[in-house]
């Protein structure tokens, strides 16, 4: 078994992940260091259980959402670092007159759509969006007050008519929400 | 051959004899309670070897960037922070021995943060749930809940008041009014009630923020691992890099190494062994004494002398602060929960009953060594589940005045000394006088932190005997009562902060045991409440 887990990042390899993600080389050891305490395994790559783990996580509504976020691309059941910092590139805050990478505001909104869209196919639908606040207020509210609650915003949202939302209804909707501060993540170092 | 055995012998027998005197001064010191000050000279000497050594890493480090600088042109925040970061440490090091200052609750001090959490961070008490970095506590969502109107999440403000009017149907006049009051970012919007709002597709924005921001930083997982030093303490464990910085460090390296695992190990295990053997010889003769008077007497003198003995083998300095508010009367003494180290720094000045499960191996030894001459309460696993029998026996021996005062940890489980978790409420049900003590550990000279998943007892005392040193400060808090309309959970917060404020702690509202457990169903179920309750439905 090759896939041992060195306690530090070579040169090139951080270089590598500067280079696709934007992080500096700071933040690239530190979150390193947060994804070897993670894995407990010890195995180099973090599973599903690994990052539900964290209590806060494991509490959060979207927890499971969230997870699924990080293991989309066809990876299976263990993403290794890269993967992981691919995607936590997204919350980068959007600097002006700096490469956007994976931060630009339309890369977070595509974050956010791939939560709602289960089946990834490229549209919310009225099932998919019903899931989802199903997810977020667990049994306190009734399906039918949630199903008309999902019509309503399907409605509001769809501009041509096929009673799901695109990614580009999505992003219409979400015109007015202020994207980069919401999606952003502050890093301090 | 001859000649080189007599020489061995020799040179045996005569670094024998100091060796016997240090042991034996050693022991009388511990006996009659005084100490000469040696401790206290090797740690100053440490601080200044640490101040030095922290010196020639920022050079060196300086040298480093300036020689490879065209790499790194990053105007963010960026890698200088990293110098300045370790400067910060001087002022530390003269500050040693009094807690960090008043930590904000919540926000995480364990060694330096990665991000700044402005938004929603969840509790398992959705009550505490932090809306906003500025404001940490929970009366926010119960003023609102004063005026009927369910709790607002401030992130819908911060939308909706920036920019205008939304098509959200009848309500949208009075939001509009309720919004341009609510203009600025900062935690005053909180104190707006805001209506039960629509859904709208942006409201997981924050839940998904909160649950990536959890995944880069949380508060909960970090306090079951060593804390973070900000800077090298010359000694290869703490050192995640392992690189090479310069050929002084090296050497000062190497000469500590010599000096720790070749003079100050054997020392220290011929101490704790010493130690090991007076507790044993003591409470079996004291066990045969058959007046309880005087045997309480003779317990509490053996006592003392063993866990000084103790003590000194792990080159222990404790700070006393407030020794007026020591117990000296029975009562139950409530402590935060680093090591089971804390108790040897704790009966180094007064003595206690034990309370805790009873343990195989070692520590098991301990205890039944112990429980031959006072009366401690050591619990079956399967006993601990019933929470009346511990109650009663904690009511009988508290009840009974003769008794001394109990020392028990709340908290279960060793958590890394930066934080406090919750207390469980069974002490405080009691109905008895609580005496809070804090303790803070200096990680500087030596990482008391029991990590029981990665390391066995007997691997962490040989890590903690081939440390520099054990630094500590305890800190004795006024006597607490619970108030007549107060019940257990709120009197046990009440005590923790009061910890955590004396020891620079932070106080977290989350439970110890999930260093070993998932976190509960019903915690998530409560934050899927709170959404719901805000959340307007036809």
């Amino acid at each position: 078994m090759g896939n041992t887990s060195s306690l530090l990042l070579r040169e090139d390899e951080i270089a590598q992940i500067q280079e696709k993600t934007g992080f500096t080389p700071n933040q690239i050891e530190r979150l390193y260091s947060r994804f070897t305490s993670l894995d407990r395994g010890n195995c180099g790559t973090l599973s599903r259980e690994d990052l539900l783990r964290i209590p806060e996580l494991a509490i959060n509504p979207l927890g499971d959402r969230i997870v699924h976020a990080f293991f989309q691309e066809g990876t299976g059941d263990s993403i290794n670092f890269l993967q992981f910092m691919q995607v936590l590139a997204h919350f980068r805050p959007i600097k002006k007159n700096k490469d956007l990478k994976l931060n630009s505001r339309e890369q977070k909104l595509k974050f956010a759509f791939k939560m709602y869209d289960l089946d990834s196919d490229g549209k919310i639908s009225r099932d998919e969006l019903l899931a989802i606040l199903q997810m977020m207020v667990g049994s306190n509210i009734s399906e039918e007050q949630l199903t008309s609650i999902a019509e309503r915003t399907i409605f509001e949202a769809d501009q041509d008519g096929d009673q799901m939302i695109s990614f580009a209804e999505f992003c219409n909707a979400l015109e007015r929400t202020d994207v980069e501060q919401k999606m952003s993540i502050r890093f301090l170092n | 051959m001859a000649l080189f055995g007599t020489l061995l012998s020799i040179s045996g027998s005569l670094l024998l004899t100091p060796l016997l005197l240090i042991v034996l001064v050693i022991l009388f010191l511990a006996s009659i309670g005084k100490s000469v000050g040696v401790r206290r000279l090797y740690v100053k000497t440490l601080l200044a070897l640490f101040e030095y050594g922290r010196q020639h890493i920022e050079i060196a480090n300086k040298q480093k960037r300036l020689s490879d600088d065209s790499g790194f042109n990053s105007e963010d925040e960026g890698d200088n922070k990293r110098i300045r970061s370790t400067s910060e440490t001087s002022e530390e090091s003269q500050q040693r021995g009094r807690p960090k200052g008043h930590h904000r609750n919540g926000s995480i001090k364990n060694g330096v943060s990665l991000i700044q959490r402005e938004d929603l961070i969840l509790a398992p008490d959705p009550c505490h749930n932090k809306s906003d970095h500025n404001h940490r506590d929970s009366s926010a969502p119960r003023t609102s809940n004063i005026r009927s109107h369910s709790v607002g999440a401030p992130t819908r403000n911060a939308a909706n008041s920036a920019k205008g009017a939304s098509e959200k149907g009848d309500n949208s006049e009075q939001e509009d009014e309720i919004d341009s009051l609510a203009l600025d970012k900062d935690h005053r919007k909180l104190s707006f009630e805001t209506l039960k709002q629509e859904f709208e597709l942006s409201d997981c924005l924050t839940y998904i923020k909160a649950g990536v921001e959890a995944i880069i930083e949380d508060e909960v997982t970090q306090c079951f691992e060593a804390e973070e030093l900000r800077s090298w303490n010359l000694l290869t464990r703490t050192n995640r890099h392992y690189e090479f910085i310069s050929w002084r460090l090296t050497v000062i390296w190497m000469l500590g190494f010599i000096v720790r695992y070749l003079f100050l190990l054997p020392l220290r295990v011929t101490i704790c062994f010493v130690g090991f053997l007076w507790m044993a010889i003591s409470t079996s003769l004291i066990s045969l004494v058959p007046s309880r008077r005087v045997r309480r007497v003779l317990n509490q003198h053996a006592m003392l002398i063993t866990f000084r003995l103790y003590a000194r083998s792990f080159s222990a300095v404790i700070d006393v602060h407030n020794p007026q508010f020591m117990p000296r009367s029975n009562g139950i003494c409530v402590a935060n929960h680093t090591t089971p180290v804390d108790i040897v720094m704790l009966a180094t000045n007064s003595c206690f009953s034990l309370i805790g499960q009873r343990h195989n191996g070692f520590l098991g030894l301990l205890q039944r060594a112990l429980a031959r001459a006072s009366s401690h309460i050591w619990f079956e696993r399967s006993e601990v589940k019933d929470r009346e029998v511990v109650t009663k026996r904690l009511q009988q021996h508290v009840s009974d005045p003769e008794n001394p005062p109990i020392l028990i940890f709340p908290e279960g489980t060793c958590i890394n000394n930066t934080s406090v978790m919750q207390f469980k409420k069974g002490s405080f049900e009691v109905g008895s006088v609580i005496y809070p003590v804090a303790i803070k550990y200096d990680p500087k000279f030596g990482d008391a932190f029991w990590n029981s998943s990665k390391y066995s007892m007997m691997q962490y005392l040989y890590m903690m005997m081939t440390s520099w040193a054990i630094v500590c400060d305890v800190w004795y808090l006024p006597p607490m009562t619970q108030e007549p309309d107060e019940n257990a959970v709120d009197f046990a917060s009440r005590v923790k902060s009061v910890i955590a404020t004396q020891g620079g702690l932070v106080d977290l509202m989350w439970d110890g045991q999930l260093k070993r457990m998932q976190a509960k169903k019903e915690w998530k179920e409560r934050q899927q409440e709170e959404f719901s309750k805000r959340l307007k439905v036809e």
